[in-house]
């Protein structure tokens, strides 16, 4: 490998250090804070963990990410900032290095190293430690694969600590999106003396040390968490929240309720149905944006009933995506006709050509497209999906879309999602219920839900020509020339219509009008509460 | 009475290995698995959690092995909850369920009985068909429908109670969803009341009693309000296990991190040692129930021996 360095090299170089100044909680003029600064979110679930690096789920990260900091971190509008590192630069494709803060400290006061990011990567990787996500990310690392699928021993993973303020580290290929990676508390540094002392139970209140903007104080599960400002982090005095209260409620009725007697300050998720009537009754509380995720449904090309190309486009083209976002599920999210949606890097999106085309022209050629694949008016399908008032109004649009544009017969079928995405798995479906939000804002993330050898690819078609030019873009460092690759290999992919594209999430939710710092650019949802602040109310 | 105590005592052991057998069975027979997720998990990673939790193990090795952790008292890991295990996860929400069931049972009783006996006394009057007008609405609303109700009025209109959650027993939040259980037992124990004691006092030794010129108040007291409790009695140790039901609506209505949430996450969650947890607990809780229930029998009733 050549020490060349990247075109991109110097553009990322700049990005960091202009991001370096950028603190938390930036209050804007004239804005007085409230005399108490607390906060209380609901965060959807009780997180089934408060170890980063078994961490898998949105409300465990919500929480991880206030209580520990990875080398890079997000911004209230998720741009990509600096974390525990100050600064990083790429030495050559595969190499970047990263110069740690030396004010940055854990909870108890010990600094934090480069070898506590060695010791936090490796230990993520360590099969030991069973974390789902070691493969996700562990397969960009160098020899990360390897580790994670115990063929390799965590020393061998291509981390390590220069000095006691450098971090080294190498990746698999070229990855032009590590610092976008490396916010995902997964990959951060722990405090290895913690972790060892007290074994599993390292993560309860008292006895974990962590780096981020606030520190355990109080889980009882399945009621709360509470966090409190940690006052050795770095950057505390722009820190505006003094204590936040995570709760764990699952039913978004009792969510909004708790919002609405003014025990909950943040509801996770308007519950399904409600948009229209909360925009009319907390106008001023009501916040949408959309997210870097796509609804869909995947289709089993390997079936006999959707193994013909033509049956699969038939069926996606005769949605009506518009009806779909306004009408049926109605809570703010946009239509979507390809994989890569809107705010996704990487890639640029790739609708299909006939998106814009009016519904009669799009309703003729989907029936002349069965006809040539030999498919009766009256031939069944089955639907599968997992039971939830959402999902079941979504199956019923798309049942009825199908028999009334095309003739075709849905059966649906409703279950546990436990049983769907086994089913999944195990491809013994014909048409199923899916859905994907990013782990990192790069298109390969979303690709490896249609990539031929990926453990995502639950469609199980197979395109080797994208995947060649998948595999030109992975080794390439030019950002630009990259992002063309990924492009034609998505187009090329979704030509198969491994999938339907249907809508692009978003997040209806209610925040208090008083709480501050609260961005509707925030694609990927991570809202670290250092961000936030209560305004005087 | 000892001896009886006893045997019934010991009876318990082949009920519990036969619950604990069933289930566990069943539980691991349960399509989908606690590692199964939207992610797929990689063939190594699941080789790792599997031997983790000692699923790698033939099924009669798990089996004996969690037999053996749970003879000693270890309920295990949870599957989904890794930071804590099933004890860990039971002792936290036990004392929230048992506060809010123990109550409502006990207010349930004195108002239910209390409410029956006015109704028996004054047979076809306003206040016997008043009781059992309450008590056909307790067993015809669910209580998913009463209780965003009570939440709507009590919480969002008058501002008198918090809309649910739950502060380290403080009263306000518990009065809503101890209402609501009440609500739904109280219905059942006034009608059983009240169809006991009119039975009762058309027997002969209330005839007998009345005959002899005591007054009603007496009658009821002395002689008939015991032999009207039996039936009451008899329902309660049921009517308590399905209180344990009902908690599954009313701690997800007012977000109470109680047991009814726990086992709806642990069966949806595949998180087999939590469900089996549970089922031992709430085996033993019957059991219990079940053993007070027959000696509070033995006590009020002498023509009972055992």
């Amino acid at each position: 490998m050549q020490d060349k360095i990247p075109r991109n090299f110097a553009l990322l170089a700049l990005c960091a250090a202009l991001a370096a100044p950028a603190l938390a909680a930036i209050v804007p003029p004239g804005v007085q804070l409230h005399p108490t600064q607390t906060l209380i979110r609901n965060n959807g679930s009780e997180p089934e963990t408060l170890d980063p690096a078994l961490a898998e789920t949105v409300g465990a990260n919500n929480i991880t990410r206030d209580l520990f900091e990875g080398l890079t971190a997000n911004d209230g509008d998720g741009k990509i900032v600096p974390g525990v590192a100050e600064s990083w630069k790429q030495t050559n494709a595969t190499t970047w290095v990263f110069k740690l803060r030396q004010n940055a400290k854990w909870s108890n006061g010990d600094p934090v190293t480069a070898q506590d990011c060695v010791y936090g990567i490796r230990r993520f990787l360590d099969p030991k430690t069973a974390s789902k996500y070691a493969t996700t990310y562990g397969v960009f690392l160098l020899n990360g694969k390897e580790v994670a699928m115990g063929k390799k021993p965590p020393a061998d993973v291509g981390v390590k600590a220069l000095d006691k303020f450098t971090v080294e580290i190498k990746t698999a290929f070229p990855v032009t999106f590590l610092p976008q990676l490396l916010s995902n508390n997964n990959l951060g540094p722990l405090h290895q003396a913690s972790v060892e002392k007290f074994g599993k139970d390292w993560t309860k209140p008292g006895n974990m040390v962590g780096n981020g903007a606030f520190m355990l104080k109080d889980w009882v599960v399945n009621r709360s968490v509470v966090i409190e400002k940690n006052p050795h982090y770095w950057d505390k005095d722009h820190v505006q929240l003094t204590r936040v209260t995570y709760l764990g409620v699952e039913d978004g009725n009792a969510d909004v309720k708790l919002f609405e007697s003014g025990q909950n300050e943040m509801v996770y998720q308007l519950p399904p149905g409600t948009y229209e009537d909360a925009k009319k009754k907390f106008p001023k509380d009501v916040r949408n944006a959309p997210m870097l995720g796509l609804r869909y449904y995947t289709l089993q090309t390997q079936s006999p009933a959707m193994k013909d190309v033509r049956v699969r486009k038939a069926l996606s083209m005769v949605i009506d995506r518009d009806i779909l976002a306004t009408k049926i599920t109605a809570d703010g999210q946009a239509p979507a006709y390809g994989l890569i949606v809107k705010g996704m890097e990487g890639a640029d999106m790739t609708d299909y050509d006939w998106a814009k085309w009016p519904m009669d022209k799009k309703v003729a050629e989907a029936k002349k497209l069965l006809a040539d694949a030999g498919v009766k008016p009256g031939t069944k399908y089955t639907f599968t999906y997992n039971t939830s008032e959402y999902h079941k109004k979504m199956a019923i649009f798309a049942q009825s879309e199908w028999k009334k544009k095309l003739g075709v017969d849905i059966e649906l079928e409703a279950m546990e999602f436990k049983v769907l995405v086994k089913k999944r798995h195990d491809g013994t479906f014909e048409i199923a219920r899916d859905g994907f939000i990013a782990d990192y804002n790069d298109a390969t993330n979303f690709l490896a839900l249609v990539r031929c050898d990926s453990d995502q690819n639950l469609n199980f078609n197979c395109n080797r020509k994208a995947e060649e030019l998948i595999t030109q873009a992975e080794q390439n460092d030019d950002a630009g020339k990259r992002k063309g690759l990924l492009t034609q290999a998505t187009k090329m992919i979704m030509e198969d219509y491994p999938l339907i594209p249907l809508v692009q999430y978003s997040l209806p939710r209610l925040v208090k009008s008083y709480v501050g710092g609260y961005s509707l650019q925030n694609a990927q949802d991570r809202f670290r509460s250092k961000d936030l602040y209560i305004i005087k109310h | 009475m000892w001896s009886y105590t006893l045997r019934r005592l010991l009876a318990t052991i082949p009920t519990l290995l036969a619950v604990i057998t069933a289930c566990y069975f069943l539980v691991h027979a349960a399509p989908g698995g606690p590692f199964d997720s939207d992610k797929q998990v990689s063939a190594a990673v699941l080789a790792n959690l599997q031997a983790k939790y000692h699923l790698d193990l033939p099924p009669w090795q798990q089996y004996l092995f969690y037999l053996n952790n749970v003879i000693h008292g270890d309920l295990g890991a949870s599957f989904r909850y890794a930071d804590w295990s099933v004890n860990d996860l039971v002792a936290a929400a036990l004392p929230v369920s048992l506060s809010i069931g123990g109550l409502s049972m006990l207010i349930s009783f004195f108002v239910g009985v209390a409410m029956g006996t006015a109704a028996a006394l004054r047979q076809n009057s306003a206040a016997d068909y008043g009781v059992m007008l309450v008590g056909n609405l307790g067993s015809v609303f669910p209580s998913f429908v009463i209780g965003p109700v009570l939440v709507l009025v009590f919480a969002l209109w008058l501002h008198w109670l918090p809309a649910g959650g739950w502060d380290d027993f403080k009263p306000a939040f518990m009065i809503m969803p101890v209402a609501l259980l009440t609500f739904i037992n109280v219905a059942t124990i006034a009608r059983v009341m009240r169809g006991s004691l009119i039975e009762v006092m058309h027997s002969n030794f209330i005839r007998t009693a009345r005959a002899k010129g005591l007054p009603t108040r007496i009658v009821v007291l002395r002689h008939a309000l015991k032999p009207a409790l039996l039936p009451v009695i008899s329902v309660l140790s049921p009517l308590a296990i399905s209180s344990i039901t009902a908690a599954l609506v009313t701690e997800t209505v007012f977000s109470i991190p109680g047991l009814g949430k726990l086992i709806v996450n642990g069966a949806g969650n595949r998180d087999y040692t939590l469900v089996l947890g549970l089922v031992v607990l709430i085996t033993v809780l019957a059991v219990t129930l079940n053993l007070i229930v027959d000696l509070a029998y033995a006590a009020l009733d002498p023509k009972i021996r055992y």
